[in-house]
């Protein structure tokens, strides 16, 4: 063998090593990862998590999201107390839960005084999933589905096409239970995948590869309601229903990095070898 | 319908506006009209607490407590709101527990009185007044929505849930789209928009609309029951836009009828003829020519109207005690309630 050749092949087998290591170092889904604003679902076919304390709940991964103030019109718009919220996401055949978990040192379940309000929490979501919506109740054209629960254990579910816009639908298909522990409020929300027949107006939470959520919570203790609230900004959920997801991206990524380092030795070879032809000649 | 032959100025989009010119010379603190309401408006659900109208005593506190400093209405040159605060349900007053069953069935020999916790409720400072004896006074003033040209209730509500309907211009809450936030609340200088505690919605004063336009038994059209179950009669009520009517005469041409607390801005469509007393006493009993109710303080109620308003009722009354013909006394006396309530005016 010439020193040529030799050379070749070293610089064949290295360049093919490279390939393969930033394949496999891209590919590789960890959660630490994962972009800032996706929150994970978690695929539980048997799934019944609709307690904020299900004990399966302890096994689901969860998102930190920050919350700030919402731009609003209203007084004190810019007061608001709670700073982040902690999301759960699980989809079960046929439902899907959602759970929320945010400190409030204070319990604000009544509103029946003149200057009380209540502790609140709301889920939004495009009603029409391909297009995102302006973040503030979504717009005229653009239309988001709320999901609002309130401290004296009220749920409602919502329509709104811009700030102030806000109608409850006469017949909520959403649940939502909560606790209240150790100074930390925890809701679960849950509702079936589907809108429904005839219901142009909600979320189909089954018909995109990925749903954009925000969250908004109220401190009923600290005079906030209405747009004085503490918001996050446009999540999402990774809906992608492929059987397999990042395993088959993987699959497909080693089979071409495979076959990067196939070719790029088979040309050396090819390369050397009509080298050493020309040589012996 | 058109306002094209009047220049008075109401609101943006209204057809007519709603008036009412309270004569407080007259009122003598009985509280029918506040009964009235309460019987009709207002007796329970929530509604416990509230008096969409109320008769306070002033000088005083009046009804919630404090009022007249909570905030609300608009800066002075009318272009941003002023800050307001909810009152508080103490502010507001609470009913009060009294010992009834003590005395009616344990034969307690105690007074009948309140158990505990009678600090305060509307009225607490009644016919308390101002000034020292023998100048003392005092005066009533019965209140209710203003029924404003430029509600600051209404730009309040981040959801447009108060309005000021087309027709006539009477403010109202929209029950549907009301959710309780109570920008309103705190957004009336007047503290004239109330909180129902079990609906969870704000309310107020509708001006008795269903009467005003005949939904009555009777099919005919009535004023506000405030107005019309007053035993001194002392409310004029119909449009500031009516010429021939008498609000028009007192509000624009007389300039005798003043909103109360111009100074937020809001443009009240309730009217006050402002109390007129006699002169302080010496004490010997002599009559001086000095004003009982400081000048001072019916300005800040009433605006720097007042002094002409009062020197046009003094010079008016000159005129009808010495027999001449007085259009503005036969106004503020006369008891032909066709005249003191122009309801159907601009009717089709």
């Amino acid at each position: 063998m010439t020193e040529e050749r030799t050379r070749a092949l070293a610089t064949a087998v290295i360049v093919g090593a490279l390939v393969l290591s930033s394949t496999v170092a891209l590919t590789s889904p960890t959660v630490d990862a994962r972009p800032a604003h996706e929150i994970p679902v978690t695929e539980r076919p048997d799934a019944a998590l609709g307690s904020p304390t299900a004990a399966g709940w302890s096994s689901v991964p969860a998102s930190d999201v920050p919350l700030s103030s919402a731009p609003s019109s209203v007084p004190n718009a810019d007061d608001t107390s709670i700073e982040q919220v902690h999301v759960q996401a699980v989809r079960s055949d046929g439902e899907f839960y959602l759970r929320l978990q945010w400190e409030d040192p204070t319990q604000n379940v009544s509103a029946a005084s003149t200057r009380t309000f209540l502790d609140a929490a709301a889920v939004q979501f495009p009603v029409d999933t391909s297009s995102r919506p302006p973040i503030a109740m979504g717009g005229q054209d653009n239309r988001v589905n709320v999901w609002y629960w309130s401290g004296d254990g009220g749920t409602q579910e919502l329509l709104a096409g811009g700030a102030g816009t806000t109608t409850s639908f006469p017949s909520p298909v959403v649940d939502a239970t909560a606790t209240y522990r150790d100074g930390t409020w925890t809701v679960v929300y849950s509702r079936e995948l589907g809108a429904g027949e005839g219901s142009d107006d909600r979320t189909d939470l089954d018909s995109a590869d990925s749903l954009d959520v925000a969250f908004g919570v109220w401190n009923g203790a600290n005079g906030e309601r209405a747009g004085r609230k503490a918001v996050s900004e446009w999540h999402y959920f990774p809906l992608d229903t492929s059987p397999q997801g990042p395993p088959y991206q993987t699959l497909l990524w080693t089979i071409a990095g495979l076959a990067i380092v196939a070719v790029v030795g088979v040309t050396a070879f090819g390369v050397l070898r009509t080298r050493s032809d020309e040589g012996e000649r | 319908m058109s306002t094209q032959d009047t220049n008075i100025n109401v609101a943006e989009g209204i057809d007519h506006q709603v008036a009412m010119v309270m004569d407080l010379n007259k009122c003598i603190g009985c509280q029918t009209c506040t009964i009235a309401c309460k019987d009709l408006w207002t007796e329970g659900g929530g509604r416990e607490y509230m008096y969409w109208n109320n008769v306070e005593t002033k000088p005083g506190e009046g009804y919630p407590r404090g009022w007249e400093e909570s905030g609300g209405g608009w800066t002075d040159d009318g272009s941003e709101r002023v800050p307001g605060e909810i009152p508080s349900r103490e502010e507001y007053g609470r009913p009060w527990e009294f010992n009834h069953s003590e005395i009616m069935y344990e034969g307690s020999d105690e007074p009948l009185r309140p158990r505990d916790g009678a600090e305060w409720g509307p009225n607490w400072d009644e016919d308390q007044g101002g000034g020292e004896y023998p100048n003392s006074y005092y005066f009533y003033l019965p209140r209710i929505c203003n029924h404003c040209t430029h509600p600051s209730c209404v730009e309040a509500c981040p959801r447009q849930a108060l309005y000021k309907r087309e027709e006539d211009g009477i403010v109202l809450v929209d029950q549907e789209r009301c959710r309780g936030y109570r920008y309103c609340v705190e957004g009336c200088p007047y503290k004239k928009v109330y909180y129902n505690t079990v609906s969870k919605k704000s309310e107020k004063c509708i001006f008795c609309y269903p009467r005003l336009e005949g939904e009555g038994p009777d099919g005919e059209t009535y004023a506000p029951a405030c107005a019309e179950e007053c035993p001194p009669q002392l409310r004029l009520v119909g449009f500031l836009d009516d010429e021939d009517g008498p609000i028009h005469k007192l509000v624009e041409e007389y300039e005798v009828a003043l909103p109360l607390h111009p100074e937020f801005r809001t443009q009240p469509n309730v009217y006050y003829i402002p109390p007129y007393a006699p002169g302080q006493h010496t004490e010997d009993g002599e009559t001086v020519d000095v004003d009982r109710i400081p000048r001072q303080y019916l300005r800040e109620l009433f605006g720097d109207g007042v002094d002409e308003a009062l020197d046009t009722i003094e010079r008016e009354r000159q005129r009808a005690r010495r027999g001449d013909e007085s259009e503005l006394m036969e106004l503020l006396q006369h008891k032909n309630p066709a005249k003191q309530y122009r309801l159907g005016v601009f009717d089709d």
